[in-house]
């Protein structure tokens, strides 16, 4: 088997507060294989987002990652000073935010941020360096590269924004790439072309990609394998087709049901009972217990790992055969 | 609780909106515009919308941002005066009655729930205050006591307790203050409920929660619904007709289940298209085309000619009329065949 | 039905500026302090030995006695002196700084209301009436404060009759400080309500009917009132301030009813003759009382933004 482009291990990350500390992520381990998307999707507060920041490094006082390791290629990033930090984002871990314009400056030209980025990675000189930007522009799909590689930000639309954005963040090659919301400020018809960009880019160069979502149908759509937070931890992880059509933590279950399709003929959705608990009051045992539809005595008391049914990886007490056996 | 008498019946439209106009004045502002002897400039938002619902239904408006679907809500509930034509709730108009007494009178039967649950309540309120306001505003009931019964009553058909009611709306989560928005509006007897994304600010545990609940709130008390969305699926979900807006205009009016089987705008097939595909039947799809132009400087002809597979010369010149719910030249004229053959090619 | 309210206790440990408080040993000390004066000035016929400004309470014999001296008349103690009346400089000091406070509270409350008023107008209402008002504003705004105070104090002066001045200074002076100020809160206020005006929560209370006034008043203001307390806690500290200045200048509180500006004036006579106990103490508790209340507000706002946090 091949050495996974990332692996992290057992990550924690907590805050300080003046109430106390509170863990945000929570013993989450997880690989991404070259050329692989894994798909991180969950609702607003499950830490999806946290865990790619942790992952390049960015998460800001009162936060700390607290434990647990990330290691690009076999080797550990999370204990690294800001400056090694720093030289590998961007050069070995490329970035897709949400917002496009956070990743741009709106005083440059596209041509010269984007040049910036070659040069500092490469030993192009600077006729080369363009010509390189240009490519990537078209590879990206900005009709008439030539000529809009020299505007600002501001006079591309939203969607041609996230392209730019893309070629930006593929300027160096990257190992990784990380994307938190990539399609999100996007409206829907814009949405499919970046996913389908994004798609077709990292299988033709093999880079690894770590899509935060908490769009399904993205996941769906883009991910090879996909991992489902809640609460701060992985409640299931697995191929997308197991996990998105035979889902089997009874979170991921419900997710799933929750959505509305295209194709459902049901006049009522599945639903959850209630909401993520704030990190102030995540529940003892399974943090899901309280809204879980097959709870039962156990999940109360003990915290569920993952252990492995099938192809995926589910965190529930309902999968674990050991018990049955000793029983 | 008894829904009041309404003098229409169950086949004609409950809601009727006819030729609905909005232009904005987007000129830069005076002295600038003389200086640079720059003409003024409008917006048109909303161009001529004309759609019924009937009493009980839910009528969902689609499209992308800058759309004008969310301009359209806000005039239909007289939160932004039109430009032209006319809205009529149960036989009385919006926009042309004089009699103020008949227009308060309506605007108790009228209400909305917005899209952000973080920004519709005052977080200086507390949640019986923020649904007792209505109550209080058209004088529904006097006593406090009555009111705070009336209040727990509302908190309780949401699916929340009454205890809730002396809570500030930072101590709820994002579906719960959305059922408050809900208990508001209904806190005057409403009958018509204009949904403004409704669910797009929430989780998707959380939206189907809020849907299921207005659908059994429709059921129970036979609220009409104008409900706005971006979102096909949810629409899919929700509506028994649709239609879809594109810059300002109504591309596509039809049943809903109709809509889904046989999209016949290309713009609505576009749409659908776009959905990405959770159920991975690996149906047909087109790469959908190009962005939406600005409002500002509309394309000439159909709004859409520029990004539409069957475009010629015809859409570029003129504007389409709606036939049958669609406003398309390539319907009209039978061209949509081309586009069927690439999607099964 | 409904639960009981929760207690102050309960919401005051809930409440995120309380926990921040207990945190901040500057705004503790800053509190105290303010909490101190404020206490010690406005029960001053409590805490002062002397009823300092009735003349039949004095002794002249008791005339600069140093601090901590007993006076040759009375016998009485000086904790910190007395000047050329024999009157007690402690006691002085209590209500001087009454005299200081109520001028400080009343006119940054005059300037308050004024100012929140056109504020919320403005940003509400918007168009020309917006304009007309800021543009006041930003007049006033690029004038001095003291200089305004001035202008106002001298108009008011020369239209109300010589014999009355005396019993009519405190509210010249409270309205002369307060107009001087008002610009800042109305900007301010302004601001937020052109942001809360757009928000929907406005938008549902529209809906229903209520109409501009009302909105104002009950959904709109209490959404901007954190900005505006934190400036009027500085305010508070810069009108006390102002005070003394015009008080030091011989146009503030007449000598009947002095404040601590008034006790610095005459304090400073006495500097050359060796009698220094009469300047410091006044000016001494300016300082104290400008700093602590300046410090208090500075937490506040550094408190109340979420982005300092």
């Amino acid at each position: 088997m091949t050495q996974p482009v990332l692996s992290v291990r057992n990550l924690k990350v907590e805050f300080v507060t003046r109430r106390g500390t509170l863990r945000a992520i929570d013993d989450v381990s997880f690989d991404i294989a070259p050329g692989e998307v894994l798909g991180v999707v969950g609702e607003s507060g499950a830490g999806k987002s946290l865990t790619g920041t942790a992952i390049i490094g960015l998460i800001d006082p009162p936060g700390r990652i607290a434990g647990g390791e990330i290691l690009l290629q076999g080797k550990r990033i999370d204990n690294l000073d800001k400056e090694s930090l720093r030289k590998i984002r961007g050069k070995r871990i490329g970035m897709i935010f949400q917002d496009p314009l956070t990743s741009l400056n709106p005083l440059f030209k596209i041509s010269e941020q984007l040049v910036e980025t070659i040069q500092t990675h490469s030993s192009m000189n600077a006729s080369q360096a363009r010509q390189r930007a240009i490519d990537l522009l078209i590879e990206v799909g900005i009709p008439a590269p030539e000529k809009r590689i020299d505007g600002y930000p501001h006079e591309f639309s939203g969607g041609m924004r996230q392209r730019v954005v893309i070629a930006l963040a593929l300027a160096a090659e990257p190992e990784l790439i990380i994307a938190d919301e990539p399609t999100t400020a996007l409206d829907v018809s814009v949405q499919a072309q970046i996913i389908t960009l994004l798609k077709k880019l990292c299988r033709e160069r093999g880079t690894a990609v770590m899509l935060v979502t908490h769009d399904m149908g993205v996941i769906a759509e883009t991910a090879d394998r996909v991992a489902v937070m809640y609460a701060g931890r992985i409640a299931e992880i697995g191929p997308v087709r197991e996990v998105v059509q035979h889902a089997r933590h009874p979170y991921a279950k419900g997710l799933m049901g929750a959505i509305p399709t295209l194709e459902a003929t049901a006049s009522r959705l599945v639903q959850i009972p209630g909401s993520m608990p704030r990190l102030t009051a995540i529940p003892r045992g399974c943090a899901f217990n309280p809204r879980c539809s097959e709870v039962f005595a156990r999940c109360h008391v003990e915290r569920p790992e993952p252990m492995t049914v099938g192809k995926s990886e589910v965190a529930c007490w309902l999968y674990d055969t050991k018990k049955e056996a000793a029983a | 609780m008894s829904a009041p008498k309404s003098s229409t019946d169950a086949n004609s439209a409950f809601v009727t909106v006819r030729d609905l106009k909005k232009t904005f004045d987007v000129s830069k502002p005076w002295l600038e515009r003389t200086i640079e002897r720059a003409p003024k400039q409008f917006l048109k938002a909303v161009d001529g919308v004309t759609f019924d619902i009937k009493k009980g239904e839910t009528f969902a408006l689609v499209g992308e941002s800058g759309s004008g679907k969310s301009t359209v809500a806000r005039m239909v509930v007289g939160l932004l005066p039109v430009t032209g034509g006319e809205v009529m709730v149960d036989g009385i108009s919006m926009t042309t009655t004089v009699d103020s007494a008949a227009r308060e009178k309506l605007r108790r039967r009228i209400q909305m729930i917005f899209q952000d649950p973080y920004a519709s309540l005052n977080p200086r309120w507390r949640v019986q205050d923020i649904i007792a306001e209505p109550i209080r505003a058209f004088n529904l009931l006097s006593s406090p006591k009555d009111i705070t019964d009336r209040v727990g009553e509302l908190l309780t058909l949401v699916g929340l307790s009454p205890l809730d009611g002396v809570k500030f709306p930072h101590q709820f989560s994002g579906g719960q203050r959305q059922r408050v928005a809900i208990a508001r509006a209904l806190a005057s007897n409403a009958e018509f409920i204009v949904c403004d994304e409704p669910t797009s600010a929430l989780d998707v545990s959380v939206q189907a929660q809020i849907l299921n609940l207005m659908r059994d709130l429709q059921d129970k008390m036979g609220l009409t619904y104008l409900f706005i969305s971006h979102n096909l699926a949810v629409v899919r979900h929700m509506a028994t007709s649709i239609g879809v807006m594109y810059l300002g205009r109504l591309t596509e009016v039809s049943q809903a289940k109709e809509m889904f089987r046989n999209p016949r705008h290309p713009y609505t097939r576009m749409l659908l298209d776009a959905v990405p595909d959770l159920g991975m039947s690996g149906r047909a799809r087109t790469p959908v085309q190009g962005e939406i132009p600005s409002p500002i400087n509309p394309p000439s002809g159909c709004t859409f000619h520029p990004r539409c597979p069957l475009v010629n010369d015809r859409c570029r010149a003129e504007a389409p009329v709606p036939i049958h719910g669609v406003a398309c030249h390539a319907v009209e004229e039978g061209r949509t065949g081309t586009m069927a053959v690439r999607k099964s090619a | 039905m409904a639960a009981p309210k929760p207690t102050l206790r309960q919401r005051l440990n809930d409440s995120d500026l309380w926990l921040a408080f207990k945190d901040s040993p500057i705004a503790v000390a800053a509190a105290i302090t303010t909490v101190l004066i404020f206490v010690l000035a406005f029960f001053a016929p409590v805490f002062a030995p002397q009823d300092a400004f009735n003349p039949a309470a004095l002794n002249l014999m008791d005339g600069f006695s140093h601090p901590m001296e007993r006076g040759a008349g009375s016998n009485m103690l000086f904790l910190l002196g007395s000047d050329a009346q024999g009157r007690d400089m402690l006691s002085a000091l209590f209500y001087g700084t009454r005299v200081s406070l109520i001028v400080g509270l009343c006119s940054v409350g005059f300037s308050m209301v004024l100012g929140i008023s056109l504020g919320l107008v403005a940003g509400y209402v918007g168009g020309r009436v917006e304009q007309l008002i800021m543009r006041i504003a930003d007049i006033q705004l690029s004038f001095p404060g003291l200089l305004i105070a001035l202008l106002i104090f001298g108009v008011a002066r020369g239209l109300i009759p010589p014999n009355k001045h005396e019993t009519t200074a405190l509210f010249v002076i409270i309205f002369a400080i307060g107009l001087a100020h008002w610009a800042q809160y109305a900007r301010t206020v302004r601001a937020s309500a052109m942001v809360e005006r757009n928000k929907d929560y406005v938008q549902a209370a529209r809906l229903i009917g209520i109409k501009g006034l009302p909105i104002m008043a009950k959904h709109i203001l209490p959404n901007v009132m954190g900005p505006v307390l934190v400036i009027a806690t500085i305010n508070l500290a810069l009108a006390v301030i102002e005070e003394a200045t015009l008080s030091f200048f011989g146009v503030g509180m007449p000598v009947t009813q002095p404040s601590l500006g008034t006790l610095i004036r005459f304090g400073q006579q006495y500097l050359m003759s060796g009698e220094w106990w009469i300047l410091l103490f006044p000016a001494l508790t300016i300082v104290i009382l400008g700093l602590a209340i300046n410090l208090l507000g500075d937490w506040l706002r550094d408190a109340m933004n979420p982005k300092l946090r």
